[in-house]
């Protein structure tokens, strides 16, 4: 086992991480951008080294400032969080090279994920159903008419190199295919570094399931149940939950087993997320595989009992998993909402600036995972995520009950500083979400 | 007298930055010239992480320092056993080079910014170094 780690990361995920290698009586290493010099992990891990200045490309996207900080601090292992570094190939190779293990899956896999049109062939090829598109990039915006005629509209443009919706576009005319597409590459280049594009079918009123896997290195692999993530603005997820509800079990058995039967195909190590659409006809469809921690990873926790963090070091530490498939049960209903600092009256602009209030809900049942404090300072320079909180229940409707109780409970005061805390409570109680007939068109 | 006023302050400010702890108090008097100077407990804060340097005294009127650009190891000569690219009471000037951080075998130039005198080397030779880092005391 691993005697330090070093966290390459901030926020609530930094705190999240140093947490459970305090219960494992591991050493945790924090490293801190100057904006980050307050951060509450600088304080709850053991020791913490200031890596950089603001900018993340300077400090946590910076490989050699990191493993310098891991040299100087004597770390074995990194953690890499969400985010950041966290999917990036050549980071868990430069890891390697400076003989420190990299809490993730190996290199090779992840560079195999990482191209989101290669990973569609791969799984079709194992026998997972994609959605009519694309298994390489698309290089000319008359090829992209030409998919679109052959697949139909409305079709989805994503980068190749992306994830995590950013800088997807939805084309439903065929008038704004070409422009679509261009301006799809402009986005890609500048969000990703690489301006590579595909096209995938565009499922018009789907629900977004995606399945926590957990793979280690002697050939084991299980899952811990899905996550319903269909509340989403903009492609960006604003609750999850989990299990999923209103789907029939028999459904949600064929989509775990995918999950199951694609991490073996991938040789997948570590955890890692397979995120699906499931369509009206109860159709499902393989979207993309996530290599690590996800941020709505806490549902998973609350419903299974099982300590993802844990899971992950274990693994990195070449251990055997005790866990096995029919230990594992989904127990109750969590649901997490993330809470940013943004303003919904203003087009959910971030609303930097520092919190003088700060009183976090509580009481049975209700996890918050958050970095934030009374007299922090919501730094401009990253994203807006302040808390996530989650409920946990016996069924979905004490889970929503208990969630809105703890949103309304939620006190954070600050010059300027607004949060999408009321916003969430008002989507809790929306009609097509408490009776579980939402999808991902739930706000537009 | 003014002279020996800015000598005084000059003695202060090179007593300030090798001082092992923050100061508390200080004290000077100009006629009959006298200083005192009176340190804080050297014990560290509870909860301060060890790797996170102490922030710097405010009082260090007159001195500048050449920070760390980068996480990384501190050398003072381009190769080992080579003379040191400065030295305790050399002057340097804006843009001199005086260290090396070395990060994931990149050797990284280290420049001071202002003009003055070298008052202290404050990171030892070899040494890893925070970003941000005072390396080099520089009285102006």
């Amino acid at each position: 086992m691993f005697e330090s780690v070093l966290i390459a990361n901030r926020g609530e995920i930094a705190v999240r991480v140093a947490r459970t290698c305090r219960e494992m009586g591991i050493r945790s290493i924090a490293v801190y951008s100057t904006a980050d010099r307050d951060s509450a992990v600088v304080r709850i891990a053991d020791d913490a080294v200031h890596i950089g200045p603001a900018p993340g490309r300077r400090s946590y996207l910076s490989p050699p400032a990191i493993v310098e900080a891991a040299r100087l601090a004597g770390a074995e292992a990194v953690h890499p969080g969400y985010g950041f570094l966290s999917e990036d190939p050549d980071f868990a190779e430069i890891c390697a090279a400076n003989d420190l293990t990299f809490i993730g899956p190996p290199p090779d896999v992840m560079a195999r994920l990482a191209d989101k049109a290669r990973t569609r062939a791969l799984m079709a090829a194992a026998g997972l159903p994609i959605l009519p598109g694309t298994t390489h990039a698309v290089e000319t915006p008359a090829e992209a008419r030409e998919t679109a005629d052959r697949i139909g509209l409305p079709v989805i443009i994503k980068a190749v190199a992306g994830g995590g919706g950013r800088g997807v576009r939805v084309v439903r005319d065929a008038g704004e295919l070409t422009t679509g597409y261009l301006e799809s590459r402009a986005a890609a280049q500048a969000l990703f570094g690489d301006s590579r594009v595909y096209l995938e079918r565009f499922l018009e009123s789907a629900r977004h399931v995606e399945v926590q896997v957990l793979a280690d290195t002697h050939g084991g692999v299980i899952h811990l149940g899905e996550r319903d993530c269909s509340v989403q603005r903009r492609h960006q997820k604003l609750i999850e939950e989990s299990p999923a509800p209103g789907l029939p079990d028999e459904l949600l058995d064929r989509i775990r087993t995918a999950a199951v039967t694609g991490a073996r195909a991938a040789g997948y190590v570590g955890a890692g997320t397979f995120e699906f659409l499931v369509g009206r006809e109860n159709d499902f469809h393989l979207m993309e595989v996530n290599c690590r921690l996800q941020v709505e990873h806490p549902v998973t926790e609350m419903v299974t009992g099982v300590d993802l963090v844990r899971e992950q070091i274990l693994i990195a530490a070449g251990e055997r998993m005790t866990l096995r498939q029919e230990d594992v049960r989904l127990d109750g209903v969590a649901i997490e909402c993330r809470v940013n600092a943004e303003d919904p009256a203003r087009d959910f602009l971030p609303t930097p600036g520092v919190v003088t209030t700060f009183l976090p809900p509580g009481g049975q049942f209700v996890r918050v995972d958050t970095h934030g404090y009374a007299g922090y300072r919501v730094p401009p320079d990253y994203d807006s995520l302040l808390a996530k909180v989650i409920a946990w229940a016996p069924d979905r409707e004490q889970a929503m009950a208990r969630m809105r109780r703890a949103l309304g409970e939620f006190g954070i005061e600050g010059q300027g500083v607004r949060t999408t805390a009321p916003y969430l409570r008002d989507l809790i109680d929306h009609p097509l979400f408490r009776t579980a007939k939402h999808d991902t068109g739930l706000i537009s | 007298m003014t002279d020996e006023l800015d000598e005084a302050c000059t003695s202060v400010a090179r007593l300030l930055a090798a001082s092992p702890a923050p100061v508390r108090r200080l004290r000077l008097q100009h006629g009959d010239l006298m200083v005192e100077m009176e340190w804080a407990e050297t014990a560290a804060p509870e909860a301060a992480p060890a790797a996170v340097p102490r922030a710097p005294e405010s009082s260090d009127a007159g001195l500048a320092y050449v920070s760390a650009p980068m996480v990384g190891v501190f050398y003072r000569a381009p190769k080992p056993g080579e003379e040191p690219f400065v030295r305790e009471g050399d002057t340097v000037r804006p843009g001199q080079q005086v260290a090396i951080i070395e990060a994931m075998k990149i050797m990284i130039p280290v420049e001071a910014e202002a003009a003055g005198e070298v008052v202290k080397i404050l990171a030892e030779d070899g040494s890893p170094v925070e970003y941000g880092e005072h390396l080099i005391a520089v009285a102006g």
